[in-house]
């Protein structure tokens, strides 16, 4: 396998800012605030935090629909951080997007066959019958069959699991290096969804493409990509490979995430959970300190005062913890 | 130990609503029992008819209505032939009340807190405002709201608070039975967590009863003595939850539990193929033949009538039942 890097984020910041009025300075959502790390060619994260943690905002400045605010993402040794409109055009095909809301992301007035030429005609790609032939192939992919079916059909007349296709095809077409999926089976059916990440993930392994998949469900996770970020509050606070970080997770809310989360169990209704009270914090003044330290049940002093570093507790797996921190 | 009381009964339970295509049965022969102090939780898909039972049982019908049938009894009392104006009196938020889907999102924008949890008091009960008030802040302590938070508007609180809002507001009338539509799934797995600690927590403090529905199979364990399961309007299989995991016996439960995604345990998930069929068309014989994997010849041609599995375990299903 091909372990080269794919991307690289170092130390990424992405503030929005916000204004009462124009006399006050400015204040920022620190939405996403300081995270670094490294994403290898054919391999796939989970990216799994709640909602307001800044998993989207992440994953959407990484394909620069949003402006960083600093740090730098690094594309194959390229530095596409600061790159414009225009400058960015090849890495448009480098990157497929597929959005939570297949309901939103389609043109109700385009066809089938429509949504999949346009990204083959903006970057001017092939004759008409070639079009047409990577068009068939591209809905064959996605279990669209027959094809003929559905090409000459308008987006209401699909299900939202065909729909969900139809946004992964248009993602693929370009044959992209990397997809970035945000929670792409949310607004499904509980049916559909597994049927709709196992082709997600045959394709990603059958065009060696890097995912990376943002979701709030820990439990869809386990067999489907390679490594597990979870994400708290704007950080990075633990990174390990899938089986390790459900096996043997390190950070404090990545194991009430996991006790969170119930397995089908007649148990379950005999026992209370051990989850943190209260609820993620306002980002615009978030916690001095680790940022979790207020719900955190082993909180010390040095939590309140100093970010924990990105320790490397084993191989291949960080946590941003001051209990593992050996100074 | 005395013999537990029974505080709701179905009977036969069917809702018809007008379509333009022809009548739909979204709630088909449905017939339960619910025990003070015990849940049942009721899964299904989407479309399934889980909310349209729900909001059947509080006499909450869509304006398509075309015929409803069978007896609902509350505390041995028929309640679905009452006057409206007396149901609406006597039993409607009073004996049985119900948490709705997304209802943390329905909040009224312009009341406070204790404003929205003193509503049903003052318009069901016909209390005064002081003691309503009063009663409204005893169910902020017990749902686990501060009191600091009562003078609060709905924009000023976050998701888990304003849903343990909309709990506080069903238990104010003191209702036996709680009805409660996906209470927890527009919420964060750890916010879920914390809300399904509180409805277990109520239900042992108040001997509730409730009516659990939810889409997700997981969830279900969470507050489940029994689980029915519906599919295409009907209740096709009903049993104890130690059972419901264990033993499953229709077809389209099998195929369920196969489906769900764990994190304790690395097995293949399965998902179920087609999808729901059409409540105007229904197939023929079983409803879920044509997507079952079990499927025999008598599937199609008969539907099967509610065998007995074990005790009190029930099902429409001719897997291992001798059939000619």
């Amino acid at each position: 396998m091909n372990n080269s890097i794919l991307l690289k984020i170092e130390n990424l910041k992405v503030w929005f800012e916000i204004r009462k009025n124009i006399l006050t300075p400015p204040m920022y959502v620190k939405a996403v605030d300081g995270i670094s790390f490294d994403l290898k060619k054919g391999e796939s994260i989970s990216l799994v935090g709640e909602s307001g943690s800044g998993k989207t905002t992440l994953g959407r400045t990484i394909l620069r629909l949003y402006e960083p605010t600093d740090g730098n993402i690094i594309f194959e040794d390229k530095d596409i951080t600061k790159l414009d409109f225009k400058s960015l055009s090849w890495y448009r095909k480098e990157t497929g997007f597929i959005q939570q809301d297949p309901f939103g992301a389609l043109a109700p007035h385009f066809t089938i066959y429509k949504i999949l030429e346009e990204p083959l005609l903006i970057n001017k790609i092939g004759t008409p019958a070639e079009r047409r032939d990577m068009i068939l192939k591209a809905l064959e992919e996605v279990k669209l069959t027959p094809v003929s079916d559905f090409i000459g059909k308008y987006p209401h007349m699909l299900s939202g699991g065909q729909m969900q296709r139809v946004v992964i095809a248009r993602a693929l077409i370009m044959r992209p290096k990397l997809v970035i999926a945000d929670e792409p089976v949310s607004m499904l059916d509980a049916s559909v969804r597994i049927e709709i990440l196992d082709l997600l993930r045959d394709l990603q392994e059958k065009h060696h493409m890097s995912m990376i998949y943002i979701t709030h469900d820990l439990a869809t996770v386990r067999a489907f990509t390679n490594w597990i970020f979870i994400m708290y509050a704007g950080n990075l606070v633990e990174r390990a490979k899938t089986e390790e970080l459900i096996e043997n997770p390190l950070h404090p809310y990545t194991k009430a995430l996991l006790e969170a989360i119930p397995d089908p169990d007649p148990e379950n209704r005999r026992r209370m959970r051990k989850v943190p009270e209260g609820e993620p914090p306002n980002l615009i003044n978030p916690p001095t300190g680790c940022r979790f330290h207020p719900r955190c049940q082993y909180v010390m002093d040095i939590c309140k005062e100093a970010i924990p570093e990105d320790i490397e507790v084993e191989k291949e797996h960080w946590v941003r913890c001051w209990l593992y921190s050996k100074g | 130990m005395r013999e537990k009381e029974t505080v709701l009964r179905l009977n036969n339970f069917s809702l018809t609503y007008k379509t333009q295509k022809g009548p739909l049965q979204a709630v088909r022969n449905v017939s339960f029992e619910l025990k003070e102090g015990e849940t049942l939780a009721i899964v299904g898909e989407s479309g399934c008819g889980k909310s349209s039972l729900a909001r059947g049982i509080l006499r909450l019908f869509p304006r398509n209505l075309e015929k409803v049938s069978g007896e609902i009894y509350m505390d041995g009392q028929e309640v679905l032939s009452m006057k409206e104006e007396d149901f609406r009196k006597n039993v409607r938020w009073t004996k049985i009340s119900m948490v709705f889907q997304g209802a943390m999102n329905s909040l009224n924008p312009i009341l406070k807190t204790i404003q929205q949890i003193s509503e049903p008091l003052i318009i069901h009960m016909g209390m005064d405002k002081i003691s309503a008030y009063n009663r409204a802040k005893e169910l902020l302590s017990l749902v686990g709201i501060p009191e600091s938070f009562a003078e609060r508007y709905p924009f000023e609180l976050s998701g888990g608070m304003k849903q343990r809002v909309v709990i506080a507001m069903a238990l104010v009338t003191h209702p036996k039975v709680v009805i409660l539509d996906e209470p927890t799934s527009a919420l964060d797995v750890i916010t879920q967590a914390n809300i399904m600690n509180l409805l277990k927590l109520l239900k042992k403090e108040l001997n509730l009863s409730y009516i659990f529905i939810t889409h997700d199979i997981a969830t279900a364990s969470e507050l489940a003595d029994n689980i029915a399961v519906m599919y295409a309007g009907e209740i096709v299989e009903i049993s104890p939850s130690e059972v419901f995991y264990s033993k499953p016996a229709h077809g389209y439960t099998m195929m369920l539990l196969d489906s769900v995604p764990t994190l304790k345990t690395t097995k293949k998930l399965k998902s179920i193929p087609g999808s729901p069929p059409s409540l105007i068309n229904p197939p023929t014989g079983c409803r879920f033949h044509p997507r079952c994997q079990y499927v025999m010849d008598i599937c199609k041609k008969k539907e099967p009538p509610m065998f007995q599995k074990g005790e009190n375990h029930y099902a429409k299903c001719y897997i291992g039942e001798s059939h000619e």
